[in-house]
């Protein structure tokens, strides 16, 4: 039988999947678990008994739960057991699921937001085919954002291994490459930054996919040399929208079935409120996305990304919205005023940096304020160099600040 | 140049709640070693910049202590 996951060299198959599914009688609406195989068992048995489920990150810190009003965290609910033949029935009925699949982003006023998708805006780019059939995958993403979630179902549905390479080192990513056989990888400029410099060639990788954030020439070049073989794709998507393009260098072309869907005013990009999961405010006709965009050729709708128009910050690919963790620095007594920003750099992308302002400067430490915000915050939230100042007249774009 | 990068990795442990190393090798590994995850890597490169001028991990993936000082003593 098909290995369905393989975690830290542990091989669960299709069939114990299969069994497992049916021998449940319980879920996790709310699931906090860095077990892979349980997280995604939990997941398939939520969409399958028609049930809302809410994807949490493993990390996410006790404040940052009461901030999100998630109060039910790893308690158990009751279903009907589930009556399956096989996988492919399995995966009919996660295809028709009615779900409400629940994820949470950094909302630009600093404060998350939850988002409500369901199988249907989450499969809209998946391909499903004979000739993925002998695909591999290679997760690199975190599982419980919408790219992993994406890479998770293309994989599902085709029935293909999914091979767990989130959060391992380059040693372990190259090992599992070779000994796994993997043929498609999707993740972040920043992983693939972490795999070089180029060694040997990977000639068993025939796809690779870049999102989350900017990349460069410079990068395409190293990896077509480590994956000779692969094709490079560029995909833009949100966990508002899920996947909406893929390209294969800087530029990408709006797909004509959504041309009058996506749409650029003012130089911003807006797709219409048919192609988001909804959210807790109500949507205008379209969703502003807060990327700006200029054309290349607006005939063919082709155009490229130029800057974001709010202030969310890109860190290896998780944005972070800087008032957000300006909000929990404030919560330390000592401190009277705080800006937080990024630093350009060679393997983030881009590291988070604040300056501090204290009302004593002799009363607490960079190391002190550091652990408060490991305490209040997950690890990419993390200031890594926290400056105390004696005046603070930059804003987070390096503009002097207006008085 | 080595007690300070032994400064500025020990400020990185300490804060993770890692205990202090008395010394490096240079065969030491940054991430099974020393246990850096790759978000430790870039505050490395930060401070490392800060306080020599150079970008370690700029032309790709810096592995060990050892290549570190190398990059440092160029």
């Amino acid at each position: 039988m098909r290995a369905f996951l393989i975690n830290n060299n542990e091989v669960f198959d299709f069939k114990k999947l299969l069994t497992d599914v049916v021998n449940t009688n319980v879920f996790y609406p709310q699931y906090r678990c860095n077990d892979l195989y349980r997280y995604f068992l939990n997941f398939i048995v939520a969409l399958i008994s028609n049930n809302p489920i809410t994807l949490i990150d493993y990390d996410l810190t006790d404040s940052e739960m009461i901030r999100l009003n998630l109060k039910d965290i790893n308690v158990l609910h009751p279903i009907e057991k589930i009556t399956l033949n096989s996988i492919d029935q399995m995966l009919q009925k996660i295809e028709i699921s009615s779900s409400n699949i629940i994820l949470y982003t950094s909302g630009t006023t600093g404060q998350p937001k939850s988002i409500i998708h369901s199988v249907k805006t989450l499969t809209r780019a998946l391909k499903k085919a004979n000739n993925h059939s002998n695909d591999i995958w290679g997760l690199a993403y975190n599982p419980t954002h919408i790219a992993g979630i994406q890479v998770f179902l293309q994989a599902l549905f085709n029935q293909n291994t999914i091979v767990n390479l989130f959060d391992k080192s380059r040693e372990e990513i190259f090992d599992a490459i070779q000994k796994h056989s993997i043929t498609h990888l999707s993740a972040t400029p920043t992983f693939y930054r972490l795999l070089l410099p180029y060694v040997k060639p990977y000639e068993n990788i025939r796809n690779v996919s870049l999102g989350g954030e900017k990349s460069n020439q410079k990068l395409y070049d190293q990896l077509y040399r480590i994956f000779p073989k692969a094709k490079l794709n560029n995909i833009y998507a949100s966990t508002e929208a899920g996947t909406l393009f893929v390209s294969h260098g800087e530029s990408f072309q709006i797909p004509s079935q959504f041309e009058r869907f996506i749409v650029e005013k003012e130089g911003e990009l807006f797709i219409h409120q048919s192609l988001v999961g909804s959210l807790e405010t109500k949507l205008e006709e379209f969703y502003a996305t807060g990327d700006m965009i200029e054309w290349i050729d607006k005939e063919q709708f082709i155009f490229r990304f130029t800057s974001r128009k709010n202030e969310m910050l890109n860190v290896g690919g998780y944005k972070i919205n800087p008032s957000e963790v300006e909000n929990v620095l404030l919560q330390i007594s000592e401190i009277k005023q705080v800006l937080v920003y990024c630093r350009p750099n060679s393997i983030l992308g881009n590291i988070l940096c604040a300056d501090v302002l204290l009302f004593n400067p002799t009363k607490i430490s960079e190391l002190e304020i550091r652990r408060f915000c490991i305490e209040h915050l997950q690890e990419f939230k993390v200031p890594r160099k926290i400056k105390l100042v004696n005046e603070i007249s930059l804003t987070r774009t390096g503009k002097l600040r207006r008085q | 140049m080595e007690d300070k990068v032994l400064g500025i990795i020990n400020f990185i442990r300490i804060s993770k709640d890692l205990e202090p190393l008395t010394s490096l090798c240079y065969s030491d590994n940054l991430r099974s070693h020393i246990g850096f995850t790759s978000f430790d890597l870039a505050e490395l490169t930060v401070r490392i910049e800060d306080e020599f001028d150079v970008d370690v991990f700029e032309n790709g993936l810096v592995e060990t202590v050892g290549e570190v000082f190398e990059k440092l003593s160029k």
